[in-house]
């Protein structure tokens, strides 16, 4: 046995096993909190109905009672005044020397008069819950005194996973050979049952295939490779590690996350595991048929061609303005290229807003001009195809700028002297558009077109604050679905997150098609 | 494309239709410029861009707004804006720094995995993160915080600072580190003396960029800020041509106060951003 080898061995556990240590503490005081929270609510109910048959709580509580109705104060109409009933008598709640919990009781009657019978924590992150059940006399309402006691961290019980798993490392270690690795992922799948107690089968489940991956990654030298690796570039990683960090906390752990959501259901603060349930769903049009605007063929068939539309006519007007403002005999280039410019500059969800308000209504701004030259007035909002096509109206017009921006910059890389060689070789205008100014234009335009299509496929303001879906969720891109599913279906966030899922696959594929394709464009490159 | 001048019914032909396009381009934002000063809560009454009657009661009346404490309301949106946009910006462009310079100037493994991890986070939106972000936050209760939002905007700024500020250290000249290496200066002495005095004017440009997105941003304030108080300045204009009470003049003041500014920023640094923009897309 080498002395490098256990010290190896354990340096893999214990990084990995730090790791693991965050993972299963988190669970663990979720779990304990939750804990808390659901004794706190059982106590504040049973506080209240033993206050409702005229009981004293057996419980502490910071204030228990049956709250009256509200009756306005004789000297101020405006004021509500309620009475409260204890085992001690009646007073009225509030006033100079009234005890602070008395504004809880007044709200928590309030809230009772509004919502019934509830039980709820307190919002104030005291950690208290409160409860009101019905009495003819009014809600008997009761709060606890404070926090309910934690389950304490059972040490004992760690600091014996901790020996064992040692153990189990520096037994494979000084086995040597295969024992190594056989070693470290044993000792890491020690972590399973703490989790399998925190957070149950699933979290036991992630330790297990953390424990095997170190364990293979210990065996065949990785890690060894990998830390040197860190040692040879440390300067240049901790120089990343700032944005990295952040990255990984802000980005990477959210995106694991909304994958997982995927595979959940949401449903009043409940998440149950349904497995591939809500892709089946939405990939089967969850019972919608095909022509129906709520099903997910028919809005990828819209994103589809919202995005299509959007960007050609972005390609379009842009290298057509671009190609104009070229033009070396132009009056005043620079003041038509900022005014072209202008609709960048406004922020998007203005110039919605603006866009929504010329096409809403009979005597919107569009309509009077339309009627100004003898046409109909249209109902922008009530067919598809005119919501769309306001859509696409708004899109175009903050869209276009970015690509005359872009086509401009390309233009100005063509030498002039190719162009004045074409002409005096005789070249007619449309030669020279093709065989100079197109491979001029194409390497910067195909990475352009990519990211504007991405950003189209996105666009969430326009179709949110132009037509807002209209009519019946017809224009909707799978953008606004997702948050529709979210935020006004009754919080499903896990049909939100399979449907996020999706549109990062398709985002993902188009991007490496997109990269394929103007990768040819860059090697051609002049 | 042609170097002559071409015949004269083409010159003036060309240059009306571009008068035209301007023309469109220009419309709305000229109506939201007459709504501001014309009277009445309606958008348009008729498509004609020249207010009949000019007052600055719109104006008035939002600067002079109270909420629902009396506090001065479009000035608490206007700092609940200010607070968000600088905070992003800092923490942007405070964590970014270091990694642009070590994904410029040093070469090591995964470099070329990060370089194309942060290029996909920034074009991705943040709307493919908001679900989990919504209910991470909602776990942590950091929902309708102001705080909790900076995060979020965090999560594409970061991407966004250290592509440009990359490209910008790209440009300096490789031969000043290397005199500065001879000369037995360490990596975080030449970073710090040499290459962040250097990189200011392109750190002011990230900066600004970064502050116009955060500042400009509707989605995300609206679904994770629910209260009143809280609201930054889209938010607001947006609740102000709700469906129920539209008040188009006070919208379009607000718009002008909203957007003037940063409009102004944007034609300062435009043309910094199609090349930090497309040098991402192509050579990634």
């Amino acid at each position: 046995m080498k002395a490098g080898d256990l010290r190896r061995a354990l340096r893999d556990a214990l990084l990995v096993g730090a790791l693991l240590w965050i993972a299963v503490t988190a669970a663990f005081v979720r779990d304990r909190n939750k804990d808390a929270t659901q004794r706190a609510l059982r106590h504040a109910q049973a506080a209240a109905e033993l206050v409702a048959i005229g009981d004293t709580p057996p419980t502490p509580t910071a204030a228990a009672a049956i709250v009256g109705a509200p009756v306005a104060s004789k000297q101020h109409g405006f004021l509500r005044r309620r009475v409260a009933h204890t085992a001690a008598g009646e007073r009225p709640l509030g006033g100079p020397t009234a005890p602070a919990v008395d504004k809880l009781l007044y709200d928590a009657a309030g809230r009772y008069d509004k919502d019934g019978p509830f039980v709820a924590m307190l919002s104030d992150g005291s950690e208290r819950a409160v409860a009101a059940v019905a009495t003819a006399r009014g809600p008997a309402i009761a709060i606890t005194a404070g926090p309910e006691p934690r389950a304490p961290v059972p040490w004992l019980a760690v600091l014996g996973h901790l020996g064992l798993m040692l153990v189990l490392v520096g037994v494979g270690a000084v086995l040597g050979g295969r024992a190594r690795g056989v070693g470290v992922a044993l000792g890491l799948a020690t972590w399973a049952f703490p989790a399998y107690f925190a957070g149950g089968p699933g979290l036991a489940l992630a330790m297990l295939a953390v424990a095997a991956a170190a364990g293979w990654a210990h065996a065949t030298g990785a890690t060894d490779r990998a830390i040197a690796s860190v040692r040879a570039h440390k300067v240049a990683l901790s120089f990343l590690a700032p944005a990295g960090v952040a990255m990984i906390v802000l980005v990477v752990v959210p995106f694991a996350v909304g994958l997982a959501l995927g595979f959940y259901d949401h449903h009043h603060g409940r998440w149950t595991f349904v497995g591939l349930a809500n892709f089946k769903r939405i990939l089967t049009g969850d019972g919608h048929a095909l022509s129906d605007p709520l099903n997910f063929w028919f809005i990828l068939g819209v994103t589809l061609a919202w995005t299509f539309v959007n960007v050609m006519l972005h390609v379009l007007f842009g290298t057509l303005f671009a190609l104009i403002l070229r033009q070396p005999w132009l009056k005043a280039r620079g003041l038509w290229r900022v005014l072209l410019i202008v609709p960048w500059a406004v922020p998007n969800y203005i110039t919605a807003l603006i866009w929504k308000g010329m096409f809403a209504g009979e005597y919107g701004a569009v309509n009077s001009i339309l009627s100004g030259l003898g046409l109909d007035r249209v109902s922008w909002f009530s067919s598809w195809a005119t919501a769309f096509s306001a859509n696409v109206a708004t899109n175009t017009w903050l869209g276009f700028p970015f690509m005359m921006v872009v086509a401009l910059g390309a233009l100005e890389s063509i030498p002039k002297e190719l162009e004045e060689a074409a002409e005096v070789d005789g070249a007619s205008s449309w030669q020279r558009f093709k065989e100079i100014t197109l491979p001029h234009l194409k390497p910067a335009l195909g990475p352009a077109i990519v990211l504007g299509s991405i950003w189209t496929f996105n666009m969430f303001n326009v179709i949110a604050l132009v037509s807002g879906g209209k009519p019946g969720g017809s224009t909707d891109i799978l953008v606004t679905d997702a948050y529709r599913w979210a935020f006004e279906r009754g919080e499903q966030y896990g049909m939100a997150a399979a449907m996020g899922t999706i549109i990062f696959l398709l985002l993902l594929g188009w991007t490496l098609i997109g990269r394929g394709l103007t990768k040819g464009d860059e090697e051609a490159r002049p | 494309m042609s170097v002559r001048r071409p015949k004269l019914p083409i010159v003036i032909g060309v240059h009306a239709l571009l008068a035209v396009a301007t023309m469109a381009v220009l419309y709305p934002v000229m109506l939201v410029v007459k709504k501001a000063f014309e009277p009445g809560r309606q958008f348009a009454l008729s498509p004609s861009p020249i207010p009949k009657h000019v007052t600055l009661e719109h104006f008035r009346a939002l600067l002079s707004a109270r909420g629902s404490h009396g506090q001065l309301a479009f000035l608490q949106h206007t700092v609940s804006s200010l607070a968000v946009a600088i905070a992003t910006t800092v923490v942007g462009i405070a964590l970014s720094c270091t990694a642009a310079y070590a994904l410029s100037r040093f070469r090591f493994p995964g470099r070329k995995t990060a370089l194309t991890s942060f290029l996909v986070v920034q074009m991705f939106p943040a709307s493919l993160l908001m679900i989990p972000l919504y209910v991470l936050l909602h776990e942590l209760g950091l929902l309708n915080s102001l705080s909790g939002l900076v995060l979020v905007y965090s999560t594409t700024a970061i991407p966004f600072c250290v592509w440009t500020l990359k490209g910008y250290f790209d440009s300096l000249p490789r031969e000043l580190f290397e005199a500065a290496r001879v000369d037995g200066a360490g990596p975080i002495r030449i970073f710090w003396t040499i290459v962040l005095p250097l990189a200011r004017p392109g750190i002011a440009v990230t900066a600004l960029f970064s502050f116009m997105t955060a500042w400009n941003e509707f989605i995300l304030a609206s679904t994770f800020l629910t209260d009143e108080g809280k609201y930054t300045l889209p938010v607001m204009l947006k609740s102000s041509v709700g469906q129920f009470s539209a008040d188009w003049g006070q919208f379009a003041a607000g718009a002008l106060l909203t957007s003037l500014p940063v409009m102004a920023l944007f034609y300062v640094v435009q043309k910094y951003l199609v090349g930090g923009l497309t040098a991402g897309a192509v050579k990634g």
